[in-house]
């Protein structure tokens, strides 16, 4: 394993370091609680919108803190649910009159968690609510999940749910939105490696050299099915058809289209499945309203992508294109 | 069972805490047979951090010492024995909270408080084959002894025995919950691990009451 690590024990605490010095004007570092947090915040004025998470997914979430998007985020080590004390001291530093949103991606140790969390920061009194994503179509029930995972679509829930915060919406009305854009939201994955844990120092499951995983989850969980590489536009065909047959998306709908690379994957070859992906759409009569392409939510070095689909209303598009001021801006 | 003191609470906790730590090994060899093995060392870890705490905690009351509890504990324990014990104890303070005096009654508040708590955040029931299998009918007896007017040792003693009978009757029944559930039909003919392990701590809080 060639890795940029030195104590791999402080792999996580070493990248929050690493990113609140790059960042000094907007972001805050709390090491006891592995706490990335705007540098101005908690903002009394609105909701704050605090997202958890194991790490190993950057830029999410810490990347994505910042004015528009996260006001919070609260990771866990690569891959592992946040301890339940940095969840509990999260939520009360950044109590705002206004309330807390904890948005977390539906994996079990997770939930427990953070619904810990609620409970106890309710009984002293802060107002707090959880709102759980799930838009992986790829299976039910897996490895760490009851249900649906919870992956890349989850930030159409952030920045939608984040910029009614912005725009001074209460908290019921915040769940109400980030419910909605979960319910229209749609993401399946493919591996084409394994990927390499820094702890762990070898790849995290066997995956031959010419075969891929479809429907691969975020930390590796198997996925529909396993096969022989194909040619990408076949790939993106086998992708697309279970996450358009899920909602289902219909002709005529307006949707956001967003291909996610898992972290090994170059901007050249997630560009060629954009074009793929969105071609195919055309053909069926779904037209692309926004288009992301790049790395969202990913799954440490493993080379594959996800294609998300969220069916757009007036809404949803408004409150997607509030502006955000986040790390992982290009320039 | 006559009126308990906080002294009683504390020592149910100690004892609680002790078993813990030192059966870190038997519980997670219970747990490796159908489970991922990690049991034992999420137990021990969490409550080796309530024994190096215990004289920080503040007794004002139960439920107060309880809350105490429920925040060690889920602090260290990874994985879903964090959340769960945690909860656990979070509930059953809550419980303890709307009593004056910690008697039978409340100690049967606070026992379904916290199998309560368990049953929400596992998302589980009777029947999953879980530590829930052994403590609701414990809890179900012990309400039953209390009704008929049995004195607290007796009451005690066939708390420990029924949570006993029902720990090792769920060698019978299929996982449906956690880790265990992966293997499905596989798990029958082994006990569920969490079950014995709250057991093996019941009986030797029992045995060793002072």
């Amino acid at each position: 394993m060639k890795k940029f690590v030195n104590d791999p024990q402080q792999f996580v605490p070493e990248m929050l370091e690493g990113l609140a010095l790059a960042n000094p004007d907007t972001l805050k570092y709390v090491p006891e609680y592995n706490l990335i947090m705007r540098a101005d915040g908690p903002d009394e004025s609105k909701v704050s919108i605090v997202q958890g998470s194991g790490s190993g997914h950057e830029p999410a979430h810490v990347m994505i803190v910042g004015k528009g998007m996260l006001d919070a985020a609260c990771p866990g080590d690569v891959f592992a649910a946040p301890p339940f004390d940095y969840v509990y001291e999260t939520t009360k530093l950044m109590a705002s009159p206004k309330g807390v949103l904890l948005l977390v991606n539906n994996y079990t140790g997770d939930k427990m968690v953070f619904e810990m969390a609620e409970e106890m920061s309710s009984a002293d009194g802060i107002e707090v609510k959880t709102l759980f994503i799930n838009d992986d179509v790829s299976v039910e029930d897996s490895t760490y999940t009851i249900g649906r995972r919870g992956v890349a679509g989850n930030f159409f829930v952030i920045k939608a749910v984040a910029a009614a915060s912005e725009r001074g919406a209460d908290l019921g009305e915040i769940i109400r939105i980030g419910e909605k854009v979960n319910s229209v939201t749609r993401t399946m994955g493919v591996a084409l490696t394994a990927c390499t844990p820094p702890a762990k120092g070898s790849p995290l499951f066997e995956l031959g050299e010419d075969e891929i995983e479809i429907g691969v989850g975020i930390h590796g969980e198997p996925g529909r099915r396993r096969g022989k590489m194909m040619p990408a536009n076949e790939i993106v065909e086998e992708m697309l058809a279970p996450i358009v047959k899920d909602l289902p998306f219909k002709e005529g709908d307006r949707v956001a289209l967003m291909i996610n690379g898992l972290g090994g994957t170059p901007i050249s070859e997630l560009y060629l499945l954009y074009g793929q992906a969105h071609k195919r759409l055309a053909e069926q009569g779904i037209s692309v309203g926004r288009s992301y392409v790049g790395e969202y939510c990913t799954s440490l070095d493993m080379a594959g992508a996800s294609i998300t689909l969220v069916r757009l209303d007036d809404e949803i598009e408004s409150l997607l294109m509030d502006p955000a001021e986040i790390p992982i801006r290009v320039f | 069972m006559s009126t308990t003191k906080i002294d009683d609470v504390e020592y149910v906790v100690h004892s609680l805490a002790q078993t813990a730590v030192e059966k870190e090994k038997e519980f997670g060899d219970l747990d490796a047979v159908v489970g991922d093995g990690d049991l034992g060392y999420s137990l021990a870890r969490g409550f080796e951090k309530v024994l190096a705490d215990w004289d920080s905690f503040k007794r004002d009351d139960a439920a107060t010492f309880l809350q105490q509890i429920a925040l060690a504990i889920s602090s260290r324990i990874g994985g879903t024995s964090g959340p769960l014990w945690g909860t656990a104890f979070l509930r059953a303070s809550a419980a303890a909270k709307t009593t004056d005096t910690i008697d039978g009654a409340a100690v049967v508040a606070m026992l379904r408080g916290a199998t309560d708590g368990i049953k929400k955040r596992g998302n589980a029931d009777l029947g999953d084959k879980t530590l829930l299998d052994a403590l609701i009918p414990a809890t179900d007896e012990l309400e039953r002894q209390l009704a008929a007017g049995a004195s607290p040792e007796d009451c005690r003693t066939t708390f420990a025995a029924k949570v006993r009978e029902c720990a090792d009757a769920t060698s019978t029944m299929v996982a449906k919950r956690g880790r265990a559930s992966y293997s499905g039909e596989r798990s029958i003919g082994s006990p569920d691990a969490g079950a014995v392990a709250v057991a093996v701590i019941i009986e030797r809080i029992v045995a060793d009451w002072p």
